[in-house]
């Protein structure tokens, strides 16, 4: 999971696939992706796992790292509810 | 918000610190939140307007939390009752001291009289009951709820509409309407108030909040630290610090006594000089040199950040002494290399908030819409159009809308920019534009895309600023 949010993040937001980014790196905070960067982000979570991000989601607040993403994409994903 | 209550607020963070212990904190908390609510109102000259709309901010409060509530979720009455009547008793208390003649130092002005007062909170509990009975029969509130907010704020922020309502006010309080005015209707506070009651009422919408009571409610959005000048904190952030295990702790007194020290040095030693030489629309017209144009824009620059931030210092002090940590608003904004940095930087729980209700939900709708729009034309709209709300937001006039602009624009050039580095590489190699002269450079034009920035935010004359403007360059 954490590979493919990296991998959109390289190719399809900072145009560069040789860009490595570490689960820990900050993305929100740092600036590397812009609000508008963040919506498209979502917009492929939700096509890629099928659950929903909210648009109050979208915050450093919530998730600034892949790690802390991968984490909130688990916790909605269907199998993890009781 | 002067010195007095300033010390009067750190005594009372000190007090609730050390002795309100569980829920006792979250009752001493309303108790001085809703007294501040009166004591800080300026005065109006509008007679007894002054006592009700603090009493509408409380009332608008109470009827968004019946709002918000959910059908199904079990609310305690007893708890939520007994709130209630302590809040419409604080308010006939305070209106009872009209009969201590000068003694009334809670409300700016003599209160009206406690018949008057009697049916406004009889018919506040009326209002709430009936919406009670509405919601639970799955009735939803919150577009009306949140339509009511907005129709008070563009009342309050548009300059004729404003100066309507003051003359209708003098006709009904048997006043001289010549002297209606817009600045008449200082409604303390009511910006962050409503900020707070719409996001909660959004969230509610999502499914997204979690219950609350009216204690915690009125203890969020009414917060006294954060009454005047924000932060525009979370509710859920809130209620988790508002139910931690807090005690005053010598470490925590100490870094909350730092903030409120840096906080009153910023606003009253700094920012108050600086105010004696800063921009105003007044001297604007008076200065003929250029160089003293820029010395003038560079003051304000510097008094408006330090006087906001060292407020929102004070409020974060405040609420750490208590045992709540409100969200941060500043971070070296005009530090800053690019102008999205400084957005991230500065008023940040106010950015945030139009983020997440309206840039982020405009740009899923025009990302996902079936007729497909260019990425760039997308970014424009939204950059755009979210700079001019949050310059609407100030002052529903020109010149904040010309001050949103002039950012909605930089933001969508910036991004551009970036764009343009990331599918082009070879043309801005790394090590250049990571490197430390750029990065200073960066620093100093974004800094002065900001100042220039404040002069339509400073004179409210759109003409005046653009004369000023270029005779800041020498035309």
């Amino acid at each position: 999971m954490v590979d493919q949010i990296m991998a959109y993040i390289s190719t399809e937001l900072l145009k560069d696939p040789t860009r490595q980014i570490r689960e820990d790196e900050p993305l929100i905070s740092s600036g590397l992706i812009d609000s508008f960067g963040l919506v498209d982000l979502a917009l492929f979570i939700e096509d890629t796992f099928g659950i929903r991000i909210e648009d109050v989601e979208l915050t450093s607040s919530v998730f600034d790292t892949t790690s802390e993403l991968a984490q909130l994409i688990s916790k909605k994903l269907p199998s993890s509810t009781p | 918000m002067g010195l007095i209550p300033i010390l009067v607020f750190l005594s009372l963070s000190i007090l609730i610190g050390l002795l309100a212990r569980g829920k006792w904190r979250s009752w001493a908390i309303l108790v001085v939140s809703v007294l501040s609510l009166y004591w800080l109102q300026p005065a109006i000259p509008i007679r007894h307007l002054d006592f009700w709309l603090p009493t509408l901010s409380l009332g608008l409060t109470v009827l968004v939390w019946q709002m918000i509530g959910s059908k199904n979720a079990e609310r305690n009455r007893r708890e939520d009752g007994i709130t209630f009547a302590m809040i419409g008793a604080l308010v006939f208390a305070l209106g009872l001291t009209r009969y201590l003649g000068k003694g009334t130092f809670l409300a700016p002005t003599r209160p009206p009289n406690p018949g008057s007062i009697a049916f406004a909170l009889l018919l506040l509990a009326s209002l709430s009951l009936l919406i009670t009975k509405l919601r639970e029969k799955g009735l939803s509130l919150a577009n009306i709820g949140a339509g009511l907010v907005l129709v008070c704020f563009i009342l309050l922020k548009s300059q004729p509409l404003a100066e309507a309502v003051s003359r209708g006010l003098r006709v009904l309080s048997g006043q001289s309407s010549d002297l209606a005015s817009a600045s008449e209707l200082q409604w303390l506070g009511f910006s962050y108030i409503a900020f707070r009651l719409l996001h909660t009422l959004r969230d509610h919408a999502l499914d997204r909040l979690p219950p609350l009571t009216l204690r915690e409610y009125l203890c969020y959005v009414l917060f006294f630290p954060a009454l005047p000048a924000g932060p525009i904190d979370r509710a859920e952030r809130f209620q988790r610090d508002l139910h931690s295990p807090a005690s005053l702790t010598a470490k925590v007194g100490l870094e909350g006594g730092t903030r409120i020290v840096v906080g009153v040095f910023k606003k009253f030693v700094l920012a108050d000089s600086l105010a004696y030489f800063a921009l105003n629309a007044a001297n604007a017209s008076r200065v003929c040199s250029t160089a003293w144009l820029w010395i003038m824009l560079y003051a304000y620059g510097f008094r408006l950040y330090l006087d906001f931030s060292g407020y929102t210092d004070v409020a974060i002090g405040s609420g750490l002494l208590m045992g709540l940590r409100l969200p941060e608003n500043f971070h070296q904004p005009y530090l800053k290399p690019n102008i999205a940095a400084f957005w991230n930087s500065w008023h940040i729980t106010l950015a945030q908030w139009f983020r997440a209700y309206f840039f982020n939900p405009l740009t899923r709708t025009l990302r996902t819409a079936k007729v497909k729009l260019p990425a760039a034309a997308i970014i424009l709209i939204g950059q755009i159009s979210t700079m001019a709300l949050i310059g609407l937001w100030h002052g529903i006039a020109w010149n904040f809308l010309l001050w949103g602009l002039w950012h909605g624009l930089g933001l969508f050039l910036h991004n551009r920019w970036v764009d343009m580095q990331r599918s082009h590489p070879r043309w801005f190699p790394q090590r250049l534009m990571e490197g430390h002269p750029l990065q200073v450079l960066s620093v100093f034009f974004t800094f002065h895309f900001v100042l220039l920035g404040w002069i339509p935010f400073v004179i409210p004359d759109v003409g005046q600023g653009m004369r000023l403007f270029l005779r800041l360059f020498g035309a």
